[in-house]
């Protein structure tokens, strides 16, 4: 098919031809051209099917607006749905194809929805298929929704790529049409950094669709000049194919940047950037509107607007025999603009009974309007509401126009009524920082929107304290643009107010006559101004028609507001490169590397990635694992990597004071040299974080946490040191990555530190448990050596800063091999702690107390701590509440589950007669049988006590024995001695 | 054991050649943070003057004498960058300061990452809210990028230096090669 409506003229490169294909068909345009015209000028007017009745549908509009036109683009897993043809770039080998219907677009099986009208109306889902009641959930509802929806995804992840970014600038400038470019360019001039976004590939607004003249040349080449202009300013910052789509809070837009030449490649197709911006302009013009009459959504019935656009910006005849309906002055220029590209305007239907001008060769008819339509997948004839009728293949009309105060309402702003262009104006509460410009400010005229435009420019620069550049406005002329409102003519068939979601004029009566009399009710019962288009060519015109038949007038009847996004987002751009295994950072302990080489399986702990267990030739899974690694370090010795748990430096004359007001237990007289156990709570006396605390010297301390709480026990302190208690001399430095700290745990751990660590005699006397030194290891390396034990055994925590921590597990390993030296995980170090029944965040989980964890004797009451006081309320100091204990199964070779529930025996298994929980459990190969802890109910008196651990999730019914939480070395000699 | 040295790695491997641009750790510098005693900032000031003729930064400033660098790093704390010349830096501060600050050695704790070159700023701009091109040079300011908490330092107008918790060494590398990838157009 050859471009058969392309006419002459347009800002189209007519040296290029591009290829694309429709519906499989090849066809051709050029660089310039939106799919849109270039559909148009290859004469196809049947574009798609409307959502719900399946209805042919054609090109409304010629920019974002688009109710109709929504098309797929590309193919297979790019496949991107519900693109609006009038602001899709042509490029060469473009794929579009239509969408919403079944077979063929010309055939759609789903137009039989036409013909069910009377079962569809407004909101019939509420009220239709309610019987049989069991129908909705199994055939109505999963009919309605396999019917529902436009185009379809691809179902395969998105290849393209999407990038995020921030940007800065004086002054945003929201739209590059006259009054945008008048405002970027006062303020560029004058040196402020501007940022000039337009949602456009070509600037200029409608000034490339219209036939002004702007300083003596026409106004598409002047909005070219000014462009140019700009671009040469290193202050200014043009962005076209960017739409501002939402006002934040504090001056922050959203943006999103498009590259449609980069569907495929390795960079982004997409940039969503965050606009810091002092100042912003809103100038984004206004949108043309339709009146309603039946069967007004024939595909030929187009905006006005729109027609002139296609003629003057691209080249391309809408129709080749037109009809123009207007109730405005803009109207006739459409016909004047057609007419004189050759165009057969046939007529010119003004609904006002005194308007007055040139129709040219067009039949000129006033006070009246279209009654209906004729076509079936086309316009071919319109009848009047006079009865004549007129052959023409594009009907235009001219409704009036609204702006485009959408970002003004992002914030909660309500536009109000102007009476004189019949539209909402911006209200007077807008976004801080943001003023509106030209036809978005209700200026519908050229020169009062290059002048709005130049003084919002200039007012935003005294604003910001900036000297404005001297300049006047280009001579320009404010073009004829009265109005008349005409929102409806009554008739009998169906009159479209929203095209995109098929909401007629007699959806909007019948929702009044059911009481949705709220335009707020109206929009959700009807879905009017719902979808991708969110109303933009309805919402007037829909509450003008309910204003109506409530007999109110529309300020009366309000409107509804817009929320972000101004036109769609795809969710890729929100997603950004936050995709996959860059879904969020991940942090590495230093002796990643290692363990990597050495069989290690990783486990997110928070962001960190830590070892879980390192496999073995031969092992046949986890447990195997585990089980070797607990084993051996309880007969040998084990190194584990716990440089992830949290390390605060802490420093100050008031330290150690400090430190006995954030834990429980007392902190003062630790000796320099010794590491003390710390619980500490939260202020409703919960217990919160626990960890190890040394004192290396006496004003020096240095605190662990576990890896979870790091951060914020850190910011806990430091509100407290800053807020609390901002007399004490303390002061805190976050020193977790900076050392690689190594468990070295089991019996010959003292053996193998010994030729580690630098002449110092690690003998029990010399350096007891809990004991803590500054030392050196490997002939020099600085460390800190700390005895200390989670697993029960003798052991130590050794630390070097993080750059060694590579070479020290290499070291330690190598050092260690004649002891049998394994590695361990968190899998195994999580194992040997249930063996020594200490405490973790299963059991202190924000909902536990010292008392239950059997740690009430740590809570000092000769001191005031953080949650000390609230630890002492009653209730959770009752003699029967729970205490954290042992369990074991009665049957040896039977499992445990985490989280089963206790109940006595012989009681039914309800929360009335719960016990408690278990919270960890763990297969223990030193004890050769499963082993857990949990919080039972007075568990204290209740050792050797069987009771059922029940699991109704898992189907587990386990008797367990109560035992102490301890099931291994329960005197402590192995880590003391 | 006698024979067995630590030998201190690098977080990142080599540097990273995005055409033009440069993406390196600094390995060559030491870090260390001191803490404001209450009540005594005036001598930690005076202190700071006689041991390296540095002014104690302000908030978002840094203070540069071309060897060393002080940068405000939190409510009562700076950050002393300076080539790595002693073992023990924090031990070397400590000294120098003659006891007027809480020295804390955070060589090993940060990582710098130097970004220098043509795109540094079009790629800084899809990782860094801040408004860095407003930043003066030698400039500095925490920020989070990708997630991660990063200090800036502006050095010049296309180099940059980023400092985050040595841990996320990887993922900050991965997030600023991406940037790069973004903004540089294929060939």
């Amino acid at each position: 098919m050859s471009q058969r409506h392309r006419i002459a003229g347009g800002s189209i490169d007519r040296r290029q031809t591009l290829r694309f294909t429709w519906n499989g068909r090849d066809l051709t345009g050029h660089p310039g051209d939106t799919l849109a015209s270039a559909l148009l000028a290859n004469g196809v007017r049947l574009v798609g099917r409307s959502f719900k009745y399946h209805r042919p549908r054609g090109i409304f509009s010629a920019g974002p607006e688009e109710p109709n036109a929504l098309v797929q683009l590309g193919r297979g897993a790019a496949l991107e749905p519900n693109t609006r043809a009038t602001v899709t770039e042509l490029r060469d080998g473009l794929h579009a194809t239509s969408q919403n219907h079944r077979g063929p677009l010309g055939w759609d099986l789903l137009a039989v929805n036409d013909l069910l009208t009377p079962f569809l109306g407004a909101g019939f889902y509420y009220k239709t298929f309610m019987w049989p009641k069991a129908f909705w959930e199994r055939v109505y509802e999963p009919a309605i929704r396999a019917a529902a929806g436009l185009g379809r995804l691809s179902g395969a992840p998105d290849p393209g790529i999407y990038g995020q970014g921030f940007l800065h600038c004086d002054l945003l400038v929201i739209g590059a049409g006259p009054a945008g470019l008048s405002a970027a360019l006062a303020a560029g001039r004058a040196g402020a950094r501007v940022i000039l976004a337009d949602e456009d590939f070509l600037p200029g607004g409608r000034l490339n669709a219209e036939t002004h003249a702007i300083d003596g040349m026409p106004g598409a080449a002047w909005a070219a000049q000014t462009a140019a202009e700009l671009a040469t300013m290193g202050n200014v910052r043009l962005m076209p194919r960017s739409t501002v789509y939402g006002a934040f809070d504090h001056g922050i837009y959203g943006l999103l940047e498009r590259h449609p030449d980069r569907a495929a490649v390795e960079t982004p197709r997409q940039v969503l950037w965050r606009v810091y911006a002092k100042r912003a302009i809103l100038a984004a013009g206004a949108t043309e509107r339709g009146i309603a009459f039946a069967d007004n959504d024939r595909p030929g019935v187009m905006l006005a607007g729109a027609v002139r656009a296609y003629a003057n910006r691209w080249g391309v005849a809408a129709g080749r025999s037109v009809a123009v309906l207007t109730n405005n002055d803009d109207g006739w220029r459409t016909a004047a603009d057609l007419a004189a590209k050759g165009i057969d305007v046939r007529a010119i239907i003004d609904t006002r009974a005194d308007a007055a001008g040139d129709g040219g060769a067009a039949r000129v008819i006033t006070g009246a309007a279209v009654a209906g339509t004729r076509g079936r997948r086309g316009l071919r004839e319109v009848v009047t509401t006079g009865g004549a009728r007129i052959a023409v293949d594009c009907l235009a009309v001219a409704g009036g126009w609204s702006p485009n105060v959408h970002l003004t309402c992002h914030q909660g702003g309500k536009p109000v009524w102007d009476d004189t262009i019949a539209g909402f104006v911006p209200g007077a509460a807008l976004p801080p920082g943001l003023t509106v410009a030209g036809a978005a400010n209700g200026a519908l005229t050229l020169a009062a929107a290059l002048r709005q435009g130049r003084k919002a420019g200039e007012a935003a620069l005294a604003d910001l304290g900036l000297r404005p550049y001297p300049g006047e406005d280009p001579p320009a002329e404010d073009e004829p643009s009265q109005i008349t409102p005409f929102w409806h003519v009554e008739g009998r068939r169906r009159a479209w107010v929203d095209l995109q979601n098929d909401v007629t004029a007699k959806d909007i009566a019948q929702a009044h006559a059911e009481g949705f009399r709220s335009v707020e009710h109206l929009k959700r019962y009807t879905t009017l101004g719902m979808a991708t288009d969110q109303g933009k060519t309805a919402n007037v015109l829909g509450l003008a028609i309910l204003a109506k038949t409530g007999g109110r007038s529309i300020p009366d009847t309000g409107t509804t507001v817009f929320r972000p996004p101004y036109t769609p987002v795809t969710i890729g751009a929100f997603a950004g490169r936050a995709r996959g295994k860059a879904f969020r950072p991940t942090r590495h302990t230093p002796s990643h590397r290692w363990a990597a080489e050495n069989g290690a399986d990783f486990v997110d702990a928070g962001l960190w990635l830590r070892a879980q267990w390192y496999r073995r030739p031969g092992e046949r899974g986890w447990r195997d694992s585990v089980d070797r690694e607990v084993t051996t370090t309880r007969t040998a010795v084990g190194i584990c990597d716990v440089s992830s748990l949290g390390k605060i430096d802490i420093q100050g004359r008031d330290a150690a004071a400090f430190l006995n007001r954030v834990y429980a237990n007392p902190f003062l007289k630790l000796p320099v040299g010794k590491v003390r156990y710390g619980l500490m709570l939260r202020e409703d006396g919960f217990a919160w974080d626990d960890g190890t605390t040394a004192r290396l010297a006496e004003h020096h301390f240095v605190m662990t946490t576990t890896t979870a709480n790091a951060g914020a026990v850190l910011r806990h302190l430091e509100f407290a040191r800053q807020c609390l208690w901002p007399d004490l001399d303390v002061h805190l430095a976050s020193i977790t990555d900076g050392w690689a700290q190594f468990a070295v745990a089991g019996p010959q751990s003292r053996a193998l530190l010994s030729q580690a660590v630098d002449g110092l005699d690690l003998s029990n006397d010399a350096f007891p448990f809990m004991a803590c030194a500054e030392t050196t290891v490997f002939g020099g390396t600085p460390a800190r050596l700390f005895r200390i034990s989670f697993s029960g055994e003798l052991a130590y925590e050794i630390a070097v800063p993080a750059r060694f921590g590579d070479a020290m597990i290499r070291a330690l390993m190598a050092v260690g091999a004649p002891l049998g030296v394994v590695p361990y995980g968190t899998e195994a170090l999580g194992v040997m702690r249930i063996e020594k029944g200490h405490a973790a965040g299963n059991e202190i989980n924000g909902q536990t107390t010292a008392r239950m964890l059997g740690l009430a004797g740590m809570v000092s009451p000769k001191k005031d701590a953080i949650g000390t006081r609230l630890s002492m309320r009653p209730e959770m100091n009752r003699p029967d509440d729970l205490r954290l204990m042992g369990f074991r199964p009665v049957d040896r070779a039977a499992a445990l589950h985490a989280a089963a529930h206790f109940l006595t025996p012989g009681d039914p298994a309800d929360m009335a007669h719960d016990q408690g929980w278990m919270s960890s459990v763990a297969f223990s190969p030193s004890l050769g049988h499963a082993i857990g802890l949990g919080f039972l109910r007075h568990g204290q008196d209740r050792l050797g006590e069987t009771v059922r651990a029940y699991d109704p999730l898992r189907g587990g019914d386990v008797p367990v024995e109560v035992c102490p939480c301890d099931q291994i070395d329960p005197e402590g000699g192995r880590q003391r001695g | 054991m006698a024979e067995t040295i630590l030998t201190a790695a690098p977080a990142l491997d080599d540097a990273l050649v995005m055409g033009p641009n440069r993406v390196a750790e600094r390995g060559d510098l030491s870090m260390v943070s001191v803490a404001i005693p209450q009540g005594g900032g005036p001598d930690l000031e005076e202190a700071l003057q006689a041991a390296f003729a540095l002014a104690m930064p302000a908030p978002l400033l840094g203070s540069d004498t071309g060897q060393i660098r002080a940068i405000s790093s939190g409510a009562d704390q700076i950050l002393l960058v300076f080539p790595h010349t002693a073992p023990r830096p924090a031990l070397f501060v400590a000294e120098k300061l003659a006891g007027a600050g809480y020295a804390v050695d955070q060589t090993d704790a940060l990582l710098m990452l130097e970004i220098v070159g043509p795109d540094t700023p079009a790629a800084l701009e899809r990782l860094c809210p801040l408004d860095f091109r407003g930043m003066g040079d030698g400039a500095a300011a925490r920020t989070v990028m990708d997630h991660i908490a990063v200090t800036l330092l502006r050095c010049e107008a296309e180099r940059f230096q980023l400092i985050c918790a040595r841990s996320f060494a990887h993922s900050l590398l991965h997030a600023v090669e991406t940037a790069y990838r973004d903004v540089i157009e294929p060939v």
